[in-house]
């Protein structure tokens, strides 16, 4: 196969080509490191990342997201950059890559660079290339800024090591949640080339900070840590099974973040299924609801689903499923429940629950207290009480609270008297069909509704 | 508050943090119940029946030993907390800063200053420190500068809160190497960092609209190139203009680049 170094293309048509080609790839944090400029070069950064737009998609803009190239060896099924695709093709040169990051960055438009790439001869030979742009960017260019850099699944790993030193992140694609998944999609990648890489970034980053808490002025490796990316929705893997996956990347690499990319139909191939109704986007929203609650809320997968609840509830956020599963511990005291628990109180977030345990301090709290912290009372006055007493008199049972969580966008369902409701629901209209069948269920989640 | 009818004596100030801190010195100074005293800064008056006016003139003693006062007695973080408070256009941002403060004596844990979220006046700072820090941090992303024909780097924003002293220092420190003017064009107010130096904040002075608007040669270029990838970017089969515009408010889009 013949590379074709286009220098006839405009800087304009390549960056077109390439940043097109990049946008499946949904890694666009800029978070993770904090950096001070360094006073002669250009750059710092800001650990919780900073947004610099948001395209029409909705998605935040942070990096400047590029291909290295487009020409790629691999026929991955799922790629709009397969090798069988005629696309138009173009690579950069390192100074190019340069010269966009450095103007764009001055301007403000972008935190940093993200770079990915299609292969050319092979990885190593790729990753070198990248790792020269990279090198000059940081050293001629002094560029402090963001830089993310994706590894190509079967690099060598002295290149892997030398590029872990001046990148601030790297990550590798998982792609498919399982070996089977791959196997089918993209022939060319192996699931241990996958891992390797994943396991020798950690295990560079583990030794580097001991490395740093003797040596303080060592040279930091990967310093904002490693993420990946799976597809949902290209195989039929369930959602228990994908959120598996996702929690021991966590737990076994160390993982900083994994997204959820909704497979978006952009090959004709009869390995791909058809998808009717768009991209699977319910599904990947309540994957990333799990993500959060396995991140940040002290849930495990197995608490969220299991192999006889594979999927997750349509109607109801996982957190919201798991309370109504768990009835049992409700409701709980506000003013005694330790942090774990009250992170389990729908209407209840991170932030919330950190200002209701440091304001118990300075005294008990009521309902009106709580409101004003930022607490979601509508949800959470089913499963609370304030000094003993819930808001209203609330019977803790299933159905009950499931038609009010449910119908939250309407007022709220009785008086302080405790007389019991008649409200219009869903449920009331007879010509409605009560629930959605188990069929309907997994349609929706596979974006054929 | 309930306070109100209490409020008999009323300390007018000006509108700045070194205005609102002196006041605060001086409403102790007078020795009497706090829960009499309200102030209010000069242009946003509410006229009490039988209250005594006086004027508080702006003392820069009295705003350090504030200030060294805060920091000592409720740490760093309130006092930023503070800070960002006041620079909201909140009509009654002094007052809540003076009984917050108040009440932040009373604390058993003084440290704990801005958790103590069940206060009222507290809450209200809290509130207005979190509406000026989210502006800051939206700023610092959708701020855009654009390369004038002498190599400034000039950026013109509209915020609600005056925000330019949280900007500056993230930029300055970003790249000293640029000569760059970031210009409130609500408040007239202009922060200008020459390279390598040390950066300044203008008052008062107009910005000539020529010079301004005369772009260098590269820069509409950059500026296409940016508008090109932020088109392509987008995933079409998930395009979502509500969620865009829900996650970056047209008052922003106004002063963007991709967006004009």
């Amino acid at each position: 196969m013949e590379i074709r170094i286009s220098e006839k293309m405009s800087i304009m048509e390549k960056l077109g080509i390439l940043s097109d080609a990049a946008k499946y790839d949904v890694a666009c944090t800029s978070s993770g490191t904090e950096r001070t400029g360094n006073g002669t070069g250009m750059g710092n950064s800001i650990a919780a990342g900073i947004c610099h737009s948001f395209s029409a998609d909705g998605r935040c803009i942070s990096l400047l997201k590029i291909l290295f190239t487009n020409e790629c060896v691999y026929d991955c099924k799922y790629c709009i950059n397969r090798k069988s695709n005629d696309i138009p093709r173009a690579s950069f040169t390192p100074d190019e890559v340069c010269q966009l990051t450095m103007e764009f960055y001055r301007r403000n438009y972008i935190e940093g660079l993200f770079l990915s790439s299609g292969i050319i001869y092979s990885p190593t030979y790729t990753m070198e290339l990248i790792y020269q742009t990279i090198f000059q960017l940081r050293n001629v260019h002094h560029f402090q800024g963001y830089i993310h850099v994706k590894a190509i699944p079967g690099t060598d790993p002295g290149v892997i090591e030398k590029l872990g030193y001046i990148v601030d992140r790297m990550s590798v694609n998982l792609e498919l949640p399982t070996a089977e998944g791959l196997r089918q999609l993209a022939p060319n990648k192996h699931r241990k080339n996958i891992l390797a890489p994943m396991r020798q970034i950690q295990t560079g980053i583990t030794e580097n900070k001991n490395e740093i808490a003797i040596y303080r002025n060592a040279k930091s490796f990967v310093p904002a840590g490693q993420s990946s990316q799976v597809i949902v929705g290209a195989t039929p893997e369930s959602d228990f099974q994908i959120m598996s996956v996702a929690e021991s990347l966590y737990d076994k690499f160390a993982l900083k973040r994994v997204f959820y990319s909704a497979f978006v139909h952009v090959n004709d191939d009869k390995d791909l299924p058809a998808l009717p109704g768009g991209p699977p986007l319910l599904r990947e929203h309540r994957l990333y609801q799990a993500d959060w609650l396995l991140r940040f809320y002290g849930f495990t997968a197995n608490e969220l689903l299991s192999e006889a609840r594979p999927n997750f509830n349509i109607l109801l956020d996982p957190k919201a499923d798991w309370a109504l599963r768990h009835l049992e511990v409700f409701p709980i005291e506000i003013n005694k429940a330790d942090y774990q628990m009250l992170l389990r109180i729908p209407g209840i977030g991170v932030k919330s629950a950190q200002r209701v345990q440091k304001a118990r301090r300075n005294g008990n709290l009521d309902f009106e207290d709580l409101k004003k912290m930022g607490v979601v009372l509508k949800r959470a006055l089913y499963f609370i009480s304030c000094n003993g007493r819930m808001m209203y008199h609330t019977r803790i049972e299933e159905d009950y609270i499931t038609r009010n969580l449910l119908n939250i966008k309407e007022k709220l369902p009785f008086d302080a008297n405790g007389v019991t409701y008649k409200q219009i629901s869903l449920f009331d209209d007879k010509t409605f069909d009560a629930s959605p069948t188990i069929t309907d269920g997994n349609l929706a989640l596979f974006g054929q509704f | 508050m309930e306070n109100n009818v209490l409020q008999d004596i009323v300390i007018i100030c000006e509108d700045s943090m070194e205005g609102i801190f002196t006041a605060i010195y001086e409403a102790y100074e007078l020795k009497k119940d706090h829960r009499r005293i309200c102030i209010q800064t000069k242009n946003n008056q509410e006229y009490h029946l039988f209250a005594s006016y006086s004027e508080s003139i702006t003392d820069r003693i009295k705003a350090e030993k504030v200030t060294n006062t805060i920091i000592r007695e409720f740490g760093m973080d309130a006092f930023q907390g503070i800070c960002q408070a006041l620079a909201t256009e909140e009509k009654d941002k002094a007052d809540m800063v003076y009984h917050g403060i108040v009440t932040g004596f009373s604390m058993k844990n003084r440290k704990g200053f801005l958790d103590n979220l069940a206060n009222p006046y507290i809450n209200k700072i809290f509130t207005m420190s979190r509406f000026t820090g989210n502006e800051a941090h939206h700023l610092m992303g959708f701020l855009r500068f654009q390369e004038l024909e002498n190599g400034i780097l000039f950026s013109k924003i509209g915020p609600k809160n005056n925000i330019l002293t949280f900007l500056a220092p993230h930029f300055a420190d970003r790249l000293p190497n640029e000569n760059f003017m970031i210009y409130d064009e609500n408040r007239k107010l202009c922060v200008v960092h020459p390279k390598k130096m040390q950066w300044i904040l203008v008052e008062g002075e107009k910005i000539d609209e020529e010079i301004m608007n005369k772009f260098s040669v590269r820069e509409e270029e950059y500026q296409e190139l940016f508008r090109y990838f932020c088109q392509t970017i987008a995933i079409k089969e998930r395009i979502n203009l509500k969620l865009q515009k829900q996650m970056l408010p047209l008052r922003f889009q106004e002063f963007m680049t991709e967006f004009q």
